[in-house]
């Protein structure tokens, strides 16, 4: 996977830029916006990593004016707590994802590879969470070289946690992925579809990986990290 | 003790010299207009119209005179203060929330202007003290955060045993300062007056919660939220709530076993919090650790001590309280209902 680097301070960039690498993203470094601009035409990347204020102008403006034209790749935008919601807010009219300024790299991976199983621009038909594979266009998962046998609403399920693994999946977006408008959901549809697929990954040898988060929703432990 | 100088009273004793005065000026007056002598005074007609004399041209006048002029001045007198005892239960009234109050002079005689003007003068002073305080604190703070990121930075390069360890720390101190910063924006809002939204408080527990989960679930302990209202909604500033109640949960954390759980908790009424399986924190510790931004004992090495001296501050500035109960083992966020 190929992530571009955009940020001003070289120590910085050379630092992230090293982190990422060890943890297995190949990496290139923008200094400015038209650094990026250059590097784009020249290259492919499947994210970017936007630091907001560069020498040459402020990157969510880049972005939103860049997006206008052209495809960008999914971009996590670094920024200061300073910043409050406002500033949060108008993030979300542009990048993907955002981290609070100073990073740290354990969490810059885990966010790019949660930012890079999302269906996107360049959709993964292969999702991979540890030993478990999910083939997004055939709808078939497996474990190792084990197929799991899955229902329609159980492979949609699984492919919703896994594209989110390592992160809470809310309740409300698994009914709202899961079950149509007009289509009736039982209070406990979700937990029944949840407990049945618990079940088959304890089958398949995955085991504690998919977590109920009490009040809130569910879990699916990123077994990369 | 000295006795207190007062106005009033000051007056009464004025007002009494001047009758005194009076009176005896007024006396020689009749005594010589009406030639009066000792000598005619052992008549008894003489000494009735001496006596009616004195009555009429004296004590007539002086208390026609001095009775309303006495119940004018004192009224004056009270009336003149009124506005500075009004501004004084204002002054009362803000208690916490000193900073950017002036006290209205609108209202205010222009013999006290001086006075009340000096005053503004002075809360202005501290005011800015304070602000160039802050700002400076969040200079440093943000200054901080620089070397502070290339250091987590180089120490993820490092392949040693204790670097996790030195991570840790690095990230521990990049929180608060984070948590420093939020401070001194929420005081900054405070004295801009800048109105609070409307928030729900299941809204930021889910949130909350949801962010913290991954890591509570890989320190293998367990986390869950029980929501008593949907429907709770708190006046507030969205960031500063959230950090209250991780606050809370981190603190949580810390205090839960291995195996153990975390219970988050929304209402009843406008309150959210965390019972954790630690000891209990009673109210009087709470309080000491809160002040002097202790450590309390039961908060073990990795504990920033600070982190429920933030949340109280933020609590302060909501109106609200950080309360604990030890019998449940709780750690509550209470609000003023909306």
């Amino acid at each position: 996977m190929r992530i571009l680097v955009i940020e001003d301070n070289e120590r910085l960039a050379r630092l992230v830029v090293d982190g990422l690498q060890r943890r297995g993203f190949s990496c290139d470094t923008a200094l400015s916006l038209s650094g990026a601009d250059d590097a784009m035409t020249s290259a492919t990347y499947d994210a970017i990593i936007l630091d907001l204020g560069l020498p040459d102008g402020d990157g969510i403006d880049w972005l939103m004016a860049a997006r206008r034209y052209r495809e960008i790749p999914p971009a996590i935008v670094q920024t200061a707590r300073g910043a409050l919601e406002d500033r949060v807010q108008g993030l979300d009219a542009g990048a993907d994802d955002y981290v609070v300024k100073p990073v740290d790299v354990e969490e810059l991976a885990a966010r790019l590879r949660a930012l890079l199983r999302r269906p996107g621009i360049r959709a993964q038909t292969i999702v991979q969470v540890g030993t478990l594979r999910f083939d997004a266009a055939r709808r078939i998962a497996h474990v190792g070289d084990h197929e799991m046998e899955l229902s329609r609403r159980e492979a949609d399920l699984l492919e919703l946690l896994m594209r989110r693994a390592g992160t809470v999946v809310r309740r409300e977006v698994i009914e709202n992925a899961l079950y149509n408008f007009n289509e009736p959901v039982t209070p406990n549809a979700v937990e029944a579809a949840i407990s049945r697929l618990r079940r088959k990954l304890e089958d398949a040898q995955v085991r504690g990986a998919l977590q109920t988060i009490r009040g809130v929703g569910y879990i699916l432990k990123d077994l990369t990290a | 003790m000295m006795r207190r100088n007062s106005v009033s009273r000051r007056l009464i004793r004025g007002l009494g010299q001047v009758g005194l005065v009076g009176t005896l000026l007024l006396f020689a007056a009749v005594i010589f207009f009406y030639r009066l002598t000792f000598s005619h005074l052992d008549a008894g007609a003489a000494l009735r119209r001496a006596i009616l004399e004195s009555l009429e041209h004296v004590a007539l006048p002086v208390i026609v005179l001095m009775v309303p002029v006495t119940v004018l001045g004192l009224r004056v007198i009270r009336q003149a203060f009124v506005p500075l005892e009004e501004a004084a239960i204002r002054i009362e009234a803000v208690k916490g929330h000193e900073r950017g109050f002036r006290i209205d002079t609108s209202q205010m005689p222009e013999e006290a202007l001086l006075f009340t003007g000096a005053v503004n003068d002075l809360l202005e002073r501290l005011d800015e003290a304070a602000r160039r305080q802050e700002a400076f604190a969040a200079d440093v703070a943000h200054e901080l955060r620089t070397p502070l990121a290339l250091l987590s930075l180089e120490l993820d390069r490092l392949d040693q045993v204790d670097a996790p360890r030195l991570k840790g720390d690095v990230a521990a101190m990049r929180r608060l300062i984070d948590q420093l910063m939020l401070l001194a924006q929420i005081d900054a809002a405070a004295s801009a007056q800048i109105a609070p939204e409307q928030v729900r408080l299941v809204e930021i527990a889910r949130e909350v919660v949801s962010l913290l989960a991954p890591a509570i679930l890989s320190a293998g302990k367990m986390i869950a939220l029980d929501i008593e209202d949907e429907t709770v909604i708190v006046r507030g500033r969205k960031e500063a709530i959230a950090t209250a109640l991780r606050n809370l949960i981190e603190n949580a954390v810390r205090v839960t076993p291995a195996g153990g759980m975390i219970q988050v908790f929304v209402g009843p009424g406008a309150t959210t919090g965390v019972r954790d399986e630690g000891p209990g924190l009673d109210q009087e510790r709470l309080r000491d650790l809160v002040r002097r931004h202790r450590r309390a004992d039961h908060a073990s090495k990795d504990g920033a001590g600070l982190g429920l001296a933030i949340v109280d501050q933020i609590m302060a500035a909501h109106d609200g309280l950080l309360v604990s109960d030890p019998d449940r083992r709780e750690l509550m966020l209470r609000f003023p209902d909306v």
